[in-house]
């Protein structure tokens, strides 16, 4: 009885952890498959964005409760899909989507907006053709003086 | 005596019949040639014991951890995770594989790369971490650069210092931390 009832405890466990993560995997908008973001992020963005995206304001700017910001002001959407370490990574369309799309969850997702539209492979395909250089900090410093004050 | 004179003479008057000075010129050019070339052959460097360039010809003790999963001498060039590196390595250094010599900081911002564990052939995620604020160690060279792409692609790039984000830029050694397994698709 005892062993039953610790077997069924286990089960339930395991049920309300499957489907926790099926939860948070299934907010994510346009994030068919948030494993491989995670990796990719690793693999093409940790190196100077730092695990926990808070990077630094010199170099690798913050990304840790900022980045689903830039959705909220005019210019702000195609900036992020523009930013050199986007627009000129070697991931495929459908990849970098994925990506981008995980990296507002996964580090502002209190900032992404109710009726936020997930960048499609089509639309970052189609952005990342003109990506910024030089004027990259210019431009960001331009869109976050445009930021809301709340 | 004048049988050896009649014996230099034949032997001599033979050579200048038979053969042509620029023909003797050509093979001699080859041959120097030909020697000279032999050390950039794979056979010679392999046979050298360093084929990376570099390292202390073989005289280090050998550091391995005897852990089957994760097998090989950090300290030599060959060990699996140092597939990527470019630097010396930390665990000739006075530090190890994943942490920095005493007196260092190790660098938050790494060259990533990916290396083939030959224990069970996955690729796991390997972060380089630079250790930095003394100068350069100068102890086990290790340049092997898998995955490497050219200055024109900073973030995949390892010949720049990656000593970014500590309070001094000056670069001591590499470290090598797996910080995740890669999945199984190309690139």
């Amino acid at each position: 009885m005892n062993r039953r009832l610790s077997a069924l405890v286990l089960a339930l466990a395991g049920l309300a952890v499957g489907v926790g993560a099926t939860a948070g995997e299934a907010a994510m908008r346009g994030v068919p498959n948030p494993q491989q973001a995670r990796v990719d992020y690793i693999l093409k963005c940790q190196g100077c964005h730092r695990i926990d995206g808070s990077g630094d304001d010199r170099s690798n700017p913050p990304m840790n409760g900022v980045v689903a910001r830039f959705l909220a002001v005019p210019g702000g959407r195609e900036f992020l899909a523009r930013v050199p370490g986007v627009s000129t990574v070697n991931l495929d369309d459908t990849r970098l989507a994925n990506l981008v799309n995980w990296t507002l969850y996964r580090f502002d997702p209190e900032h992404v907006p109710a009726d936020f539209r997930p960048y499609t492979p089509a639309e970052i395909g189609q952005l990342r053709r003109h990506p910024l250089r030089l004027e990259r900090a210019a431009t960001r410093a331009r869109l976050v003086a445009g930021f809301s004050q709340d | 005596m004048g049988t050896l004179d009649k014996l230099t003479e034949r032997l001599s008057r033979g050579v200048a019949r038979r053969t042509s000075r620029r023909s003797t010129l050509a093979w001699l050019g080859a041959a120097i040639t030909g020697a000279a070339a032999f050390p950039v052959l794979p056979v010679a460097r392999a046979a050298s014991g360093s084929p990376h360039g570099g390292g202390d010809g073989g005289t280090h003790t050998p550091y391995a951890t005897g852990n089957p999963q994760d097998p090989g001498d950090r300290k030599s060039c060959d060990y699996w995770r140092y597939c990527a590196i470019d630097g010396f390595l930390c665990t000739c250094c006075g530090g190890s594989v994943s942490t920095c010599p005493p007196g260092t900081e190790m660098s938050p911002i790494t060259w990533i790369g990916t290396c083939t564990n030959p224990a069970d052939n996955r690729a796991y995620i390997i972060s380089y971490n630079d250790c930095c604020g003394t100068s350069s160690c100068g102890q086990c060279m290790c340049n092997r650069n898998e995955g490497d792409r050219p200055q024109v692609r900073p973030q995949s790039n390892n010949d720049y210092n990656w000593c970014l984000g500590t309070q001094s830029s000056v670069y001591n050694c590499s470290t090598a931390v797996i910080v995740g397994v890669a999945l199984e698709q190309p690139k």
